[in-house]
């Protein structure tokens, strides 16, 4: 069977793009300010800058460089790209499987919070939550848009699943047009669209001024500090150092098997070590700079330092479509702040949901020669019906034990085993001078140390922390699941257990083929 | 905001701006295009 020649990218900002793309996502606007604001304020970017420099950015590099390295063989995903580093051990490739499912097992729940962020921006626009002002009711309003209670905003999971279907529809078209003509066409569009959206609400919760006379205190600076003013003993505790180690690992879309896809597209001349730094800085951008500077700081202007607190401690979802719709409902032109910051959450969430189901694409395409559209026809209709449990059982734990095993513990263990793989089986000497094919930027030579020693170690004790903590402990021997929810998680992990050995068995046979 | 609050921020945002603008610069000038 003849090999099919393989995509490209068109430019290299339009590759760059596209991973800065596939990183900054919810996680950026919604999840880093609750970090910071918990851990330390502006103390928590002591270890959040140590673990950038010791685990973001030697994962970025390692992570380009094997999937160009893999690329250059015609394997775009894990399997074949790890198969590739030691061809004579017939169980390398089973580990790559790893970087298959875990894109997937998110992207089953990531496209329906993602349809939310395209739901709540047209609300926003048409004025359906302009009544509900309080948070009470914000709440209430997300409930019923959820499904989970029947209330006078909405008394069914219809609208939902509409903008669920709209959703997973322009998912698929970006896909459909492929590497160049769908996901570098629209990151090159998304991603400034999504930074200037994010720098006009920046600008607007900073000039916000004192919003009510009555409490000259709560204002945006104060705002401010609440996330910067450093607490430096929160230093001592280990916790913070983990939770930096997390935070960043989790918002540069490492471990997930994407950037391996998306720079299997490269050639062997193409740079990695500047489109990588590069990368890393777009995201620290929307990260730290937009992110940082709205949805903590608009609480504690509106709600105060107590109010602050509260939100911060509920969640980022509540940040995100409770709080934030409650903040611009109190300023001039609410429906366009709303329409923009749900746009910019909508953005960002498509450039990384293309993202997670492109490796998957891959696979069918390389593996199994098949050609982009029939591999495309077939996973539509398999990620279609993995989706329904997320819609369906929303309220039953299901979202968060896909998350808890596909993007977390999958993510942080496809890490461990790459860094591994890579600077220790590939070895580090050839793995130092792949890297540097066609660099535009020399890495610095301590980072040969960090690469094999430093990285592999900082991501053993985040696997171990998760897994020992109680929050992973309980999650994992399911302490604290209503009796009721038992079924559906059970029932989530059996489709887990099952869409992994159906991998495994699609690895066996596409190599069957091969042989 | 106290004083810390503002090193903290401008030492953060001062090095992730200057790696957007170092990142940026180099890979503007060179010529686009993949080949």
């Amino acid at each position: 069977m003849a090999q099919k020649s393989r995509q490209s990218w068109g430019s290299k900002l339009g590759i760059i793009m596209a991973v800065a793309g596939s990183a900054v996502g919810l996680g950026n606007f919604l999840r880093f300010p609750v970090q910071a604001a918990q851990n330390g304020g502006g103390a928590f970017m002591i270890p959040y800058f140590a673990a950038l420099l010791l685990l973001g950015i030697p994962l970025m590099w390692i992570e380009w460089s094997l999937g160009r390295y893999g690329g250059g063989f015609g394997h775009g995903t894990a399997p074949g790209i790890f198969h590739s580093l030691r061809q004579k051990n017939r169980f390398i490739k089973y580990f790559g499987v790893i970087g298959i499912f875990g894109p997937i097992a998110v992207l089953v729940y990531y496209t329906y919070i993602e349809s939310w962020t395209l739901a709540y921006s047209f609300f926003a626009l048409t004025g359906k939550y302009a009544g509900a002002t309080t948070q009470a009711q914000l709440q209430s309003f997300l409930s019923a848009f959820q499904g989970l209670e029947a209330n006078r905003y909405f008394n069914s999971l219809q609208t939902a699943y509409v903008f669920f279907l709209i959703t997973f529809a322009l998912n698929i078209f970006v896909l459909y047009h492929g590497i160049k003509g769908g996901i570098e066409s629209l990151c090159k569009i998304a991603l400034p669209a999504l930074m200037i959206f994010g720098v006009l609400i920046a600008a607007r919760i900073l000039l916000l001024g004192i919003p009510d006379p009555l409490r000259p205190d709560w204002n945006a600076l104060n705002g401010m500090g609440f996330l910067w003013n450093p607490d430096l003993t929160a230093l001592k505790d280990p916790k913070v150092w983990l939770a930096a180690a997390g935070q960043i690992f989790f918002t540069l879309s490492i471990g997930m098997g994407v950037i391996l896809t998306y720079a299997s597209y490269l050639k062997k001349t193409d740079d990695v070590t500047l489109s990588g730094l590069t990368a890393v800085g777009m995201n620290e951008f929307a990260e730290v700079i937009i992110g940082g500077s709205i949805a903590i700081t608009a609480a504690y202007a509106f709600f105060g330092p107590a109010g602050a607190q509260e939100v911060a401690k509920s969640g980022s979802f509540n940040l995100g479509f409770v709080t934030m719709p409650a903040v611009f409902s109190r300023i001039p032109f609410s429906a366009v702040f709303g329409f923009l910051w749900f746009m910019m959450l909508f953005l960002a969430g498509i450039t990384s949901s293309v993202s997670l189901a492109q490796p998957a694409v891959a696979f069918l395409e390389d593996e199994f020669n098949l050609g982009r559209k029939r591999a495309l026809g077939i996973l539509t209709a398999v990620f279609f019906v993995l989706c329904q449990p997320a819609i369906f059982f929303l309220g039953k734990g299901v979202v968060d034990e896909m998350d808890f095993w596909g993007g977390t513990f999958c993510f942080v263990l496809f890490a461990a085993i790459e860094a591994i793989l890579f600077t220790w089986v590939f070895g580090m000497d050839k793995a130092w001078e792949e890297m540097h094919h066609g660099a535009e930027l020399r890495i610095p030579r301590a980072y040969k140390f960090v690469m094999r020693y430093v990285t592999p170690s900082f991501l053993i004790v985040i696997l171990g922390s998760y897994i020992l903590s109680e929050g992973g402990r309980n999650t994992i021997l399911m302490v604290n699941v209503p009796d009721a929810n038992r079924p559906y998680i059970l029932g989530t992990r059996l489709l887990l257990i099952g869409m992994l050995a159906g991998l495994v068995v699609l690895v066996r046979f596409a190599w069957k083929d091969k042989r | 905001m106290n004083i810390g609050g503002w090193i903290f921020l401008a030492l953060s945002w001062g090095f992730i701006i200057g790696l957007c603008i170092f990142c940026l610069y180099k890979v503007l000038s060179k010529k686009e295009g993949l080949d």
